[in-house]
């Protein structure tokens, strides 16, 4: 492409001149952008699943044997990307921590958790943690027992992976909402202990 | 659809010669693992940009990989999600 | 092995922590990604191949993009290698 420009300046009105020319060709129109970008899953359903999975252990249960039945029942779904991803929860546990990482591109739980956060993406972020999670995590302020035993997953075909945090020994009552408000995107990766 | 190997099994990634699109990350290449689940079975991403009439539809393992196998150091484990194509039958000695 | 498969490699340095909520920065990069989910549901190309025109971005370009820009580079390419824009037509919309 010999005008082409990779700067961000440049693109964004490129988008806009491809985007009237694929809609004058029946490719996607107006209404079709918007309805993508307000259908954007948040970390907020990734919080709900967990809340649910720590005050019912029948619902933690079926999320762990069968992550993408369990959270139809919240009625999130894992199929509305341009194809259908197969949902793994990994719990932590007293022993275990898990931190999950895309190392070839970015791939995350779009659908349910919303647009990864840059880190995610970066090379630092998926270069190192399969090499060193400890030193990743303690750039995120995460400093693990030694005698934790960490699970690195690279999300390198359909499966996307969500971490189950532990539930806060603070934490009291029932309350799914409350217990929601405590779980972090992070959390959700594996970047923070909830 | 027969899965070749089952979890619990040790597997070893091939050395693909990968000019083009692959989803075997090449610090697993070479290296042995223990299958930890099947997750599905999916089309064959090198074949889908190869441009074939019929990609392969294969199994997709969990693979876990001891990190001080991979890097010399380490006391974590890699999981990665890897194609049947991917992968060939190891001795079930240890690493 | 391409420029991509980044696992292991040395010398990127810390991470970036800080939280972004926002998920596009700017504008033209939440139409990026729109337009990407539109073109993936109508099969104008499949997820296999747009990772993999990433993946063929010139190493230096790569590295000096940004994420969304380098799915723009993906779907610029992809819609001329498929036939459905080229680059004198984008040109000419300009």
């Amino acid at each position: 492409m010999s005008d082409e420009h990779h700067h961000d300046g440049s693109i964004a009105q490129q988008v806009r001149v491809v985007e009237a020319l694929l809609e004058e060709r029946g490719l996607t129109d107006a209404d079709e952008v918007d309805a993508i970008l307000d259908s954007l899953g948040t970390p907020a359903n990734g919080a709900r699943v967990v809340a649910r999975a720590w005050v019912d252990e029948g619902f933690r249960a079926r999320l762990i044997a069968d992550g993408n039945a369990a959270v139809a029942e919240l009625g999130f779904s894992m199929a509305r990307g341009p194809q259908p991803q197969l949902l793994v929860c990994v719990e932590n546990t007293a022993e275990v921590h898990n931190v999950v990482v895309c190392t070839l591109c970015s791939c995350y739980p779009i659908s349910l958790l919303g647009p990864s956060p840059s880190w995610y993406k970066s090379e630092a972020y998926r270069s190192r943690v399969v090499r060193d999670p400890r030193s990743v995590l303690l750039e995120f302020g995460l400093d693990l027992p030694a005698r934790t035993e960490i699970r690195v997953w690279d999300a390198s075909a359909e499966t996307r992976y969500l971490v189950l945090p532990r539930r806060p020994l603070a934490s009291e009552g029932p309350n799914e909402a409350e217990l929601a408000e405590l779980v972090t995107r992070n959390g959700l990766i594996g970047t923070a202990t909830v | 659809m027969a899965e070749r190997f089952a979890p619990g099994q040790r597997v070893r990634v091939r050395v693909l010669d990968a000019a083009g699109h692959t989803r075997a990350p090449h610090y697993v290449r070479g290296h042995a693992g223990t299958v930890v689940a099947v997750h599905g079975h999916h089309r064959l991403p090198d074949d889908v940009v190869a441009g074939a009439a019929d990609p392969r539809v294969e199994a997709v393992y969990a693979v876990r990989f001891a990190a001080a196998s991979l890097w010399g150091s380490g006391e974590h484990s890699v999981t990665v999600n890897l194609w049947d194509s991917y992968l060939s039958g190891a001795e079930s000695s240890h690493v | 092995m391409r420029l991509n498969d980044v696992g292991g490699i040395e010398g990127f340095g810390p991470v970036a922590v800080a939280d972004d909520a926002q998920p596009f920065h700017a504008d033209w990069e939440a139409h990026v990604y729109a337009v990407n989910v539109a073109l993936l549901r109508r099969g104008v190309y499949a997820l296999d191949e747009f990772r993999d025109a990433i993946e063929r971005m010139p190493p230096k370009d790569y590295l000096d993009a940004s994420y969304y820009a380098r799915w723009w580079y993906a779907i610029r390419r992809l819609l001329r290698e498929k036939g459905v824009l080229d680059d004198a037509e984008v040109a000419a919309g300009g």
